[in-house]
């Protein structure tokens, strides 16, 4: 087994750094001192502008960002007591996500970082997702495993040093926030509808209804959630009934399933890799069940567990700027000429 | 005495100009297809160090509204307003078909009150348009713009002369309608930065001391649409 290192990394205390994030539906903006110290953190979400579609509308959401950012900058700066001027360094995420909704937050980052003559930091939304731990834990331990289930990703990071991570699993279909919204939805919960499946599976004991573990008996690290919404699916045409009259226990017993792969796999990768630390980020990580199924299955493993608080699991751009901070620090930075990205890309 | 930048990303080419001490010193006029983004800092660091200016000392903003490229006029617009947010300066927007009636001719006196309307093939046989009339030099819009298939435009325009701009120069699309038109003579070659300078300074002349209205892009169709119909 790999021993733990100690971060290197040191991020000065005083630096000053403002991030935004609008790689999907949530426009935000952060202001960070040094490697932790949240001044100001605004996320705004579009929840209630797509509800009518059942799903994000990639356009409308590109127009709320543009409406959303500016005053999102003001409140952030007069929250942190912070000038622009003040700033060392400006972050932005710039991938994966939609690429209408990047390119509004990336031309405003450019825009502050030539106007203030100082460092772009792109940053890879995913690879900032674990660093919501870094904020609420301080440093992590190297070498760490990340399971990062956030949107339409459901990855396993496996991480050797900052900035030094390569994707050890992935999900080949659904992601597995993607696959409990839609399920959701099958039950008529508004999107997102992971936190009503959360709360379901907290309120109710699993039924005795079998959902499919999708690759779990697959050696592999992947991950495949299309199949049990298909099961759901189906098992809502066979017993629609049943559904209806027992909602609580069939969605507990369809995230238990969800939860049985998602721990599983993530242990397993642990193993596999030698690692003795895990991390847990991402919208679905603000599950409680899951977090549950997490620290039973990580204390009986003798593996260290990280949880980032609720409000830090779902897009925010805190932990764009955390990560930004340790790309400060190492001198890692972007030119003006900097693209966005749609897709995921190491 | 002004200096100002005027930016306009609304269509696949990047255009800037500059103001300085109330003249146009600088203009970039290119097409850079989806790559506004990332250019557009380069040029303008290019124009303004050409000029030895500062980002500092700017007085105004002047940016392209749109009808055009939705992505493109958002680029234009996070540059323009996060500008100005930071200088504190204020940011004129201006319409795409305004920028269109500045590039004709302006007619003989006698007939300055005589209405034309400034077109805008986007997509599909989808046109934006909107009537003006000359009025002190600068060409006034008239109504809101609005948006029409080539098939009712000839209802809409009448006997009124046009001019007429299509993202896609080689389109055919409406040319039975189009080669009906009678397109007015244009004094000015493309409707690129120094056309906007010249409105957007019109503008911030036109209210000493402000304030101005924040600028809004104009997208006129639903951000859910298919395709658009009236």
């Amino acid at each position: 087994m790999a021993a733990m290192n100690a971060n290197s990394l040191a991020v000065p205390p005083v630096t000053l750094g403002l991030a935004i994030d609008t790689t999907f539906d949530d426009t935000s903006v952060a202001i960070l001192r040094g490697p932790r110290a949240v001044l100001a953190n605004f996320t705004l979400s579009q929840v209630a502008d797509h509800a009518e579609f059942g799903g994000v509308v990639p356009e409308r959401a590109s127009r709320r960002h543009l409406e959303a950012i500016q005053p999102l900058l003001r409140a952030a700066t007069a929250q942190a007591g912070v000038r622009f001027r003040e700033l060392d360094y400006v972050a932005v995420s710039h991938m994966p996500g939609l690429l209408g909704s990047i390119l509004v937050g990336l031309t405003v980052a450019k825009s502050l970082a030539y106007l203030l003559r100082k460092p772009l930091i792109g940053i890879n939304h995913i690879e900032a997702h674990p660093y919501a731990n870094v904020l609420e834990h301080g440093e992590l331990p190297f070498p760490v495993l990340h399971l990062v289930a956030a949107g339409g990703h459901t990855l396993l990071i496996h991480q050797t040093d900052h900035f030094a991570w390569t994707i050890a699993g992935r999900s080949v279909d659904d992601a597995a926030g993607e696959c409990v919204d839609k399920v959701a939805k099958m039950f008529g919960h508004a999107m997102p509808g992971g936190p009503a499946v959360d709360r379901l599976a907290m309120e109710h004991a699993p039924g005795p209804y079998e959902f499919p573990r999708p690759l779990l008996a697959d050696p592999g690290l992947d991950f495949s959630f299309s199949g049990l919404k298909t099961a759901m699916l189906y098992f809502l045409r066979d017993h629609k009934a049943e559904a209806e009259a027992h909602p609580g226990p069939v969605l507990a017993a369809f995230f238990q399933a969800v939860c049985d792969v998602l721990v599983a796999k993530t242990l397993r990768g642990a193993r596999r890799l030698g690692v003795r630390a895990v991390t847990v980020s991402g919208g679905l990580a603000a599950s409680r069940k899951l977090r549950e199924r997490f620290q039973a299955a990580c204390a009986e493993a003798g593996l260290t567990l990280f949880y980032p608080p609720p409000a830090l699991c779902t897009d925010n751009a805190a932990m764009v700027a955390c990560l930004a901070a340790h790309r400060f620090a190492a001198g890692r930075f972007d030119t003006l000429e900097l693209d966005g990205q749609a897709n995921l890309s190491a | 005495m002004t200096n100002a930048l005027a930016i306009d990303t609304t269509s696949e080419f990047l255009s800037l100009a500059l103001l300085k001490d109330d003249r146009p010193v600088a203009s970039h006029y290119a097409q850079c297809g989806v790559k506004a983004t990332q250019w557009v800092f380069r040029e303008i660091d290019t124009l303004l160090g050409g000029a030895g200016l500062a980002p500092e000392a700017l007085d105004a903003l002047l940016v392209a509204v749109g009808p055009g490229s939705f992505t493109g006029t958002r680029i234009g617009m996070a540059v323009a307003q996060t500008f100005a947010q930071v200088l504190e300066r204020p940011v004129i927007g201006i319409d795409t078909l305004s920028l269109l009636a500045a590039q004709t001719e302006p007619p003989a006196p006698a007939s300055r009150d005589a209405r034309f309307h400034a077109l805008l093939h986007c997509a599909r046989d989808e046109v934006y348009y909107a009537p003006f009339a000359w009025h002190e030099g600068l060409p006034e819009r008239l109504d809101e713009i609005a948006l029409t298939t080539f098939d009712r435009l000839a209802a809409i325009v009448g006997e009124a002369p046009v001019t007429l701009r299509r993202f896609d120069p080689g389109s055919a699309m409406g040319e039975a309608v189009v080669s009906r038109l009678r397109q007015l003579p244009l004094r000015y070659p493309f409707p690129d930065g120094l056309l906007l300078l010249e409105l957007g300074l019109a503008a911030f002349r036109a209210r000493p001391g402000g304030p101005f209205p924040p600028p809004r892009p104009i997208y006129l169709k639903s951000e859910a649409f298919r395709k658009w119909r009236p």
